[in-house]
């Protein structure tokens, strides 16, 4: 599996979002996006996610162009988790989690594993709209694990932005999973801990342009990021060794 | 719930208000049968179709205070109406398919208007569609006032208790045979359509991404639910609220998918007419029974005022 982007560009009225944007993953890796706020992260998510129509330039996988993707075809390649999942009615969680399965047909065996994945299984005929913020966001990630196939495309946007620490671990070994099944993960985020983390590569925007790119421990310095987000940044070393970026 | 149905539609069949305004209960003689059974038929009908067309407007405008009647579906199909029998009475005109594409012609007007008003950076605003609904029904209901004025006096009697909204207690088998005929093709698509229905009601961006065809289920219930509204009103003229109470009532007895939940909101929709229907034939002010569009008002009034309160309506 190979996606591809070209001389992307994405204009809302006057305001250019995205503006030539070129890049190709291959499978089995984890892409974080960074950037600080309205730099055109979720654009390029759901541009690549075939949800956005580029104004300009082509989003490819394996050669073939994702806007002209039929309907089922696009739900078995491209796996998507909004920031925000939003459902109306009366729905479950379970259900929500079986919607994953709307085109690819039926599989009980696929949605009790998305629901242990994300430790929802005890929470499993909760509705919907009673459910926390964390909840949701795991039940959205669950869906688009249900969903996926092995060797497609994960799209996440800030999947992990409610989450308390114990299902940041958990969510992040999903992603790892996912990628060593074969997938091409590309994950929008502001943890920078966690693109460390779990991220082989890393791109990073600035007012809808790709500004760094590259192997994530090579690229995510405090230098580097520094300058994109406008702060000092340092590194500290905690008990165990591991580095981490902090703000002195 | 089927049980209470049934229970409905005998107490329909059974029960007998004198001129003098006493009750009675037994079965009718053969040659009345027929002046219990078509109101009761045509409830069936109209509930029927008026709860599943509201279910369907709610999964279409992802809003739980959508209805018919809400969105002014109801009252464009009813000035659809008063223009084919004002055109008809006052000019002699026939027009094809009469008051029945008047009716259909009507509601899908507003419903367009009411979707294209609506649109807010290319999404639906639920609150900018309520608001622009009950704007469309004020305009349709100027508009039905207008026609009422421009009929002669002899004629405003009949279009003003047409506008009550009631029951026929006569009318043609062949016509009830093909409006039910319809109502039930409808439903049995909307049930067909329960699993896109639930996909539906993810976001728009999450419904596409699980291989929802988003603008193809929309075109289908937008075509059906209306056929559904004016299908109620040609038979029974603007009946309010049974297309918003039907489907949160059947969401209180029951939850699961779409299919199920058309089944169950056309068996409560058809429970609710004829619940109705009963009321009114219990209540007697000596001036003869009252139009059901009255019950329903009164009752479904203070369901959505509820509603409103609670703030917890869910499609």
């Amino acid at each position: 599996m190979r996606l591809r982007l070209t001389d992307i560009g994405v204009r809302f009225g006057a305001r250019a979002a995205l503006r030539d944007f070129n890049a190709s993953v291959d499978g089995s890796k984890v892409v974080a996006i960074l950037g600080p706020n309205a730099s055109g992260k979720t654009t390029l998510l759901r541009t690549i996610a075939g949800l956005q129509s580029p104004t300009v330039g082509m989003v490819e996988l394996d050669g073939r162009n994702v806007e002209k993707l039929k309907p089922h075809d696009l739900a078995s390649k491209i796996a998507w988790v909004p920031r925000v999942a939003e459902v109306s009615g009366s729905l479950t969680i379970r259900k929500v989690i079986e919607l994953g399965r709307y085109a690819l047909g039926p599989s009980r065996q696929r949605v009790e594993d998305a629901l242990a994945k994300v430790d929802l299984l005890s929470r499993s005929e909760s509705l919907w709209y009673e459910a926390s913020a964390g909840m949701r966001q795991r039940a959205a990630i669950a869906r688009a694990f249900a969903q996926r196939t092995p060797g497609g495309v994960l799209v996440l946007d800030e999947p992990t932005s409610a989450l308390d620490l114990r299902h940041l671990r958990m969510v992040g070994e999903m992603l790892r999973q996912c990628a060593s099944e074969g997938d091409i993960v590309i994950a929008a985020m502001h943890n920078i801990s966690f693109a460390l983390d779990v991220a082989d590569e890393v791109f990073v925007l600035k007012d809808g342009q790709l500004v760094l790119a590259g192997a994530t421990k090579a690229v995510l310095t405090p230098s580097s990021l520094g300058d994109v987000f406008g702060v000092d940044l340092a590194w500290a070393t905690d008990e165990a060794g591991n580095q981490h970026l902090v703000q002195p | 719930m089927a049980l209470l149905l049934v229970a409905a539609a005998i107490f329909r069949l059974v029960i007998t208000r004198s001129v003098g305004g006493d009750l009675s209960f037994a079965f009718p003689d053969e040659k009345y049968v027929m002046y219990r059974l078509v109101p009761l038929i045509s409830a069936l009908i109209v509930g029927s179709a008026l709860g599943v067309s509201g279910m369907g407007l709610q999964v279409l405008l992802r809003n739980p205070l959508a209805s018919p009647w809400i969105l002014g579906l109801s009252s464009g199909a009813g000035l659809g109406v008063m223009a084919t029998m004002f055109a008809e009475h006052s000019y002699g005109m026939s027009i094809f398919g009469g008051q029945t594409i008047g009716a259909l012609v009507g509601a899908v007007v507003s419903l367009l208007l009411v979707f294209g008003l609506s649109r807010r950076r290319g999404g639906i605003d639920p609150m900018t569609m309520v608001l622009v609904g009950v704007v469309i029904s004020v305009l349709c209901g100027a508009g039905i006032m207008i026609f009422q004025h421009l009929v002669p006096m002899g004629l405003r009697g009949s279009f003003t208790t047409w506008l009550m909204g009631s029951l026929p207690e006569v009318e043609s088998w062949w016509r009830l045979g093909i409006l039910g005929v319809v109502v039930l093709f409808c439903i049995s698509l909307i049930a067909w359509w329960g699993p896109t229905l639930d996909a539906a009601c993810l976001s728009d961006d999450e419904a596409k991404s699980v291989g929802v065809n988003l603008p193809q289920i929309r075109r289908r219930l937008f075509f059906t639910s209306s056929l559904l509204a004016a299908i109620g009103v040609i038979l029974a003229g603007p009946i309010a609220f049974v297309g918003l109470i039907a489907p949160h009532g059947a969401r209180i007895v029951m939850r699961g998918s779409h299919r199920s939940l058309a089944i169950a909101t056309a068996i409560v929709g058809a429970l609710l007419l004829l619940a109705a229907d009963d009321v009114r034939q219990l209540i007697d002010f000596g001036t003869g029974r009252l139009p059901i569009g009255i019950v329903t008002s009164v009752v479904g009034g203070l369901v959505f005022l509820v509603l409103l309160l609670r703030g917890k309506g869910r499609v």
